[in-house]
């Protein structure tokens, strides 16, 4: 093995607009946010596989002798799809063989997944993973994916496949593009496992970070973006994604006329907004430029809601902010779930917005 | 002359879908309002002109000795254009020459317009006293004025005998046929020129036709039928310039335009769809479904016109207070303040907007235009009223 001791870390991700009408077909814009999954990945002699996820209070451990009579046996190079022989064995390893399954089980699988086909086709390892994230879980914000990428990047790291690039003198050191690449479709296999059909945009963000242009399943991480400070607000109301989904598909199906153009709108602003981040990297940046910035959220807001995926709490959210001067929107399914504020530069904003938020809210 | 005691009234307007786009080629659809302006015209032998205007607190009278003088000679059967030299010496005369008019004088000036022309028709000045009521608020967008000036076309063209008054003597109401509505729309078109320089056209034409109008590129298309929808009408009592709203709708399209432009779109195809529904509603039994589908509509215009900028906190704040009883509102006419419609379901109301402090009338939708009423049929507070003067 080529690593004994590694620590990284992956962003979490928030679409800054369009979401929704991306499952249309047109532009989103999805940003890394800087709250991040940590592990630590730490070879040992133990003859034994632990994965400490303290997050979600579970802690789990295998002896090798049970972890190789799972080994399937074929070309692991071909990182397109998923081997779902060892996918089986691995649901009826761990017992859930039948049905869906709870944050743990997926952690789980996803993790014993990689790591038998990384080592599979050698000496398996005995590692020592510990896991902690800053990210709320099911909240859209991509922690399923952080974890995959942390995984992918830590355990093709021990396997010899990338080397770890951290110099000596270094706090942190990123991979290069070929590697990265590599890092993400191992990331992409293990968010198949959780998620079932991912875009691939999580994990994406997770790699790549900064942010990332997405349009019919095409995924381009854009050069150059401002670092920009945000709010970002869980209302803790929960939904179902796949319903929201289905329920502005049929708001389009029964008012065409009226929702398509709102999905071409919705492409406007994330182009309109993808044009002004890029000025804002070449030109100094002026009060405008956030002038447009929340121009922007405030229509797509309104455009999230004609598709039918606000709520009392989004509205709430939008009202307690604005009274400050600040423009918010939901971010992602809608529904309940995560608000994002754009924060004008001021140091005092953070900790006194919060308690106001949080005072007004929730 | 050929009448020497008449009632007429005639609706009020507002835009049901459409504001704002309408200004940029996008269909609008208007409905009258079943809160009306009366005007009760008596001849009399005491050689003068009276009118009073209770509303308004505006009580005036001429000797026809003085009005003789201005009056021009000239074609009169074209209605199209103002005639630029009376409504200079009328200015003069009633002593608002330079600079804009408040109420009063408007309402002045437009009645001593419509009748030196439509008195034309006769040999001599008829000495007459209009009283005028109305049961809608002025200054509001609900065509108040035009209401007034289609009150006013519709009485002094039957006065003059330019077109006979239709009521049978066991009738209640009666209205005018198609050409006569025609002519009375086309004065009161002068009417509202003469008040707002340089109006659509569109509030005339709901009070002269009632139901429903849709409106497109210039074009004003009375609709068959439509279904008598209960709303409540809502005055914010925040005030605003027309004007400046309009200019910033249009600042933002170009800011933005692609962005904006499909919004329009979109809002040309709410007019559509609302247009397309309420014609259902006249052809099949009303369910729930078809109300489901007006409020969806509404709600979505709503969230355009809050788009184009033209939203308002306290129009939010009517949104939410109809929204928790289950309603659905919108603005209506220019925004940023201003009066909201809310679609009312059979048997319900809204007493909390009381309450929040704005002025809130419980009306309906698609009443009839301009008619003639025979006395009993006016409603006796304002029968009252009318006869007072």
């Amino acid at each position: 093995m080529q690593v004994t001791d590694l620590y990284v870390s992956a962003p979490g991700k928030a679409i800054l607009h369009g979401e929704h009408a991306v499952v249309h077909g047109k532009v989103a814009l999805a940003v890394s946010l800087n709250l991040r999954t940590y592990l630590r990945l730490k070879a040992d002699t133990f003859g034994k596989v632990c994965i400490n996820l303290p997050n979600i209070d579970t802690f789990l451990s295998w002896d090798l002798s049970q972890l190789k009579q799972l080994v399937t046996y074929g070309k692991r190079d071909e990182v397109q799809c998923l081997d779902a022989e060892l996918v089986r064995r691995l649901r009826e390893f761990i017992g859930v063989s039948n049905g869906s399954l709870d944050t743990c089980s997926m952690a789980n699988l996803s993790f014993l997944y990689l790591y038998l086909s990384l080592f599979g086709s050698g000496e398996l390892p005995s590692l020592t993973l510990t896991v902690w994230s800053e990210l709320p879980t099911g909240a859209g914000l991509g922690s399923s994916a952080a974890y995959s990428v942390c995984l992918a990047a830590a355990l093709l790291c021990a396997s010899g496949a990338i080397p770890p690039p951290l110099k000596e003198w270094e706090h942190t050191a990123r991979w290069c593009q070929e590697e990265l690449e590599l890092i993400n479709s191992w990331a992409f296999q293990g968010e198949m496992i959780i998620h079932g059909n991912p875009s691939g945009v999580d994990n994406a963000v997770g790699t790549w970070g900064g942010m990332l242009r997405f349009l019919a399943g095409k995924i381009i991480p854009l050069s150059r973006v401002p670092l920009l400070r945000i709010l970002l607000t869980n209302t803790k109301v929960p939904r179902s994604t796949k319903v929201l989904v289905a329920g502005v598909k049929d708001k389009i199906n029964k008012f065409p006329s009226i929702m398509v153009p709102v999905l071409d709108s919705v492409d406007a602003i994330s182009c309109t907004c993808e044009k002004v981040l890029s000025e804002m990297t070449c030109e100094p940046i002026t009060g405008e430029h956030y002038n447009i910035l929340e121009e922007l959220i405030d229509i797509n807001q309104h455009h999230l809601n004609v598709m039918g995926v606000g709520h009392p709490a989004l509205d709430r959210l939008c009202q307690v902010t604005l009274a400050k001067g600040l423009h918010s929107k939901l971010t992602g399914a809608g529904g309940g779930g995560c608000g994002i504020t754009l924060l004008r530069p001021g140091a005092f904003y953070c900790a006194f917005l919060n308690d106001y938020v949080k005072s007004n809210l929730f």
